[in-house]
């Protein structure tokens, strides 16, 4: 998708994100993390919890400093930059996240939260911010006259519509989505996730967007990443990866989500994946997933796998040629 | 068989009114039931009902909990505390939150099962190595902290378990949980049901968990029953718009991605919301004036399969 010609919206080369911790060796939770999001594209990034990708998103947003490596947000470095670079950064890339309950100032109205960027940046007031807060409303697929209630006069659904409209207010070219469904209800999510494949064809925005649900994932994103114990263990194309997995990890993802079918589901075959994630405090040598990797050899316990392409597909399993287990 | 669980008519209220209405539902031994639905669809409070620990302002005003034969809804505390545990045990969402941070784990599953001394650690022993715990005589001595999210779950079906209950309600047992984890705590209660006969009822939002490990499924919506049936049946076969409508808003590996989703306008109603009629009409796309006036009452559409809609000839 990337051509050499254009800028990515978003470059992340060899990412590392260390938290000290106050007894014993620092958290790794991103730990060499490299990829790209062109302009336009959407690209997930799933992984179970601990695995590093809120950290990715955070970093890429700088909410949290990197210990080692590049963000580059539409061509321009975040580490580093001046405040002033830094604000027009934070213009470009705006983020969702998660927790609804926290996200908008229950003492703020809605359309002084969406007009709020606008306002603080000197881009619009009066008359034109009352204007432009209206038509983000709408673009949500709420109504002008929402401006003027509080956050708690809305439903989860229409709160998170609420904070994807002001996200969209300073028309960002990078869209950072942290579990931006996941304390939704089913019907709600269906809702937006519908208005989010809106605003992909409406919007010329790169996206990252950060999910658990591999469901979810596919039906939003055009290339998909897979984290593990702050790696990125496989990134291939949508079709791609899920028809073609090639990291026993993505594969052992894909076989526990639970499809909800009851004829398809009770015919998967059932490996579920045994033991527990590892403590990124210490990360196991080698291959970090060979501790619960059905694949694992001794090479796995020895030798960190490079990451590498495998056709369309970058990957970091010594095995990954191989037929699964 | 004889079912394990019977509940009928069961009704409960907060001020003036009905979270839960007229619910009925039963459950054989050995069978994993579940209860699905929203947030606010009552499937939690119903939960707590079945082991009568309903908190404060909600009072059930009517219906029967049939325990193994035996109406629990007459019983006085002082009895139900000697059921609980070994009659009818429940698992919560998050199991770090629900075991006590100061007890080794061990104590607390043998807590549970009325033994002492010598005879109980070894019953605990083998009730954590039956839920799947490696090195169980190494954990039996830790505490809730030093163990992850998916080992606390494990201890904590151990401890519903070890009393050898007839019925087991599990209330979002996997939610908390990652999707590899979940998947080993669906294959453990799956096994523990077939193995020991227990009855379970799953509380769950995820149709997906429904659809692996529930033969039969309650679909509820602001406190009633819309749908229940064989999970194979309510799939394939919804009859209730709201399930049909549900099933086609999730997003699955086998869709054309970033095609439109189905939905549901608006939000589920909140209780002082609730009509006369159908709780589910002001959404319903087939909604007409008897809906907004009258209840739909549940009615069999085929053998084992009963659906609570004036209109599901319009889905058959």
């Amino acid at each position: 998708m990337t051509s050499e010609l254009s800028v990515p919206a978003l470059a992340v080369e060899s990412l590392v994100v260390h938290f000290p911790a106050r007894h014993g060796p620092p958290v790794r939770a991103v730990d060499g993390v490299s990829f790209s999001v062109a302009e336009r594209e959407t690209l997930g990034l799933v992984g179970e919890s601990g695995c590093g990708k809120s950290t990715v998103a955070n970093a890429v947003v700088g909410l949290v400093r990197p210990t080692r490596g590049e963000v580059r947000v539409a061509g321009t470095p975040i580490a580093g930059a001046t405040t002033h670079t830094l604000r027009a950064i934070r213009a470009k890339a705006q983020m969702v996240f998660q927790d609804l309950a926290t996200s908008l100032n229950p003492r703020m109205t809605v359309g002084a939260a969406i007009g709020e960027p606008l306002l603080v940046r000197g881009l619009a007031r009066g008359r034109a911010l009352e204007a432009r807060v209206a038509a983000l409303l709408s673009e949500v697929g709420l109504r002008p006259e929402h401006a003027s209630r509080y956050p708690h006069q809305f439903s989860g659904g229409q709160r998170q519509r609420i904070v994807i409209a002001r996200a969209l207010a300073l028309r960002p070219t990078l869209l950072v989505c942290d579990e931006p469904v996941s304390a939704l209800d089913v019907s709600v999510r269906a809702q937006i996730l519908n208005l989010f494949v809106e605003l992909q064809q409406s919007h010329a925005m790169a996206c990252l967007f950060v999910s658990h649900d591999l469901a979810v994932v596919r039906h939003v994103c055009d290339r998909v990443a897979v984290m593990y114990l702050g790696h990125l263990v496989e990134l291939a194309p949508r079709d791609a990866l899920y028809a073609t997995p090639r990291h026993p990890y993505t594969r052992a993802l894909l076989a526990a989500a639970p499809e909800p079918d009851p004829e398809l589901q009770r015919a998967k075959p059932r490996v579920p994946l045994q033991g527990e994630i590892p403590s990124p405090a210490a990360p196991p040598p080698g291959c970090v997933f060979h501790t619960r990797c059905p694949m694992a050899v001794a090479r796995c316990r020895e030798e960190v796998p490079i990451w590498r392409p495998l056709g369309e597909t970058m990957v970091a399993c010594h095995r990954a040629e191989e037929s699964p287990a | 068989m004889a079912a394990a669980l019977e509940v009928s008519g069961l009704t409960l209220a907060i001020g003036g009114v009905n979270v839960v209405d007229g619910v009925a539902f039963s459950v054989a031994p050995g069978e994993v039931m579940a209860l699905v639905g929203e947030s606010g669809c009552g499937k939690s409070i119903t939960a707590l009902a079945l082991m009568q620990l309903l908190p404060g302002p909600v009072r059930r005003t009517a219906g029967r909990i049939l325990l193994e034969g035996e109406d629990v809804t007459s019983l006085p505390e002082r009895r139900m505390r000697q059921l609980r545990g070994r009659r009818i045990s429940m698992i919560f969402q998050e199991p770090q939150a629900a075991l006590d941070p100061l007890s080794p784990v061990g104590a607390q599953v043998s807590e549970a099962s009325g033994l002492a001394g010598g005879e109980a650690r070894e019953a605990v022993h083998r009730m954590l190595t039956e839920v799947g715990i490696a090195d169980p005589l190494r954990r039996i001595d830790q505490y809730p902290f030093e163990l992850s999210g998916g080992m606390c779950q494990r201890v904590m079906i151990a401890s519903a378990l070890i009393g050898r209950p007839a019925v087991l309600v599990a209330d979002e047992p996997t939610t908390a949980l990652d999707v590899t984890i979940q998947a080993q705590i669906l294959d453990l209660l799956r096994r523990l049901a077939a193995e020991r006969g227990t009855a379970i009822v799953l509380i769950t939002h995820d149709m997906g968990v429904v659809a692996d490990i529930a033969e039969r499924v309650a679909v509820m919506y602001a406190g009633r029953i819309a749908e229940i049936g064989s999970t194979t049946a309510v799939f394939a076969r919804p009859r209730h718009p709201y399930t049909a409508l549900l099933l086609a808003a999730i997003p699955r590996l086998a869709d054309v991605p970033k095609s439109r989703l189905a939905v549901i306008e608006g939000s589920v109603p909140q209780p002082a919301e609730y009509g006369p009629g159908c709780r589910f009409a002001g959404r319903c796309p087939f909604a007409d004036a008897h809906c907004a006036a009258e209840p739909p009452p549940l009615r069999e559409t085929e053998e084992g399969h009963s659906v609570a809609c004036w209109h599901t000839e319009r889905l058959a």
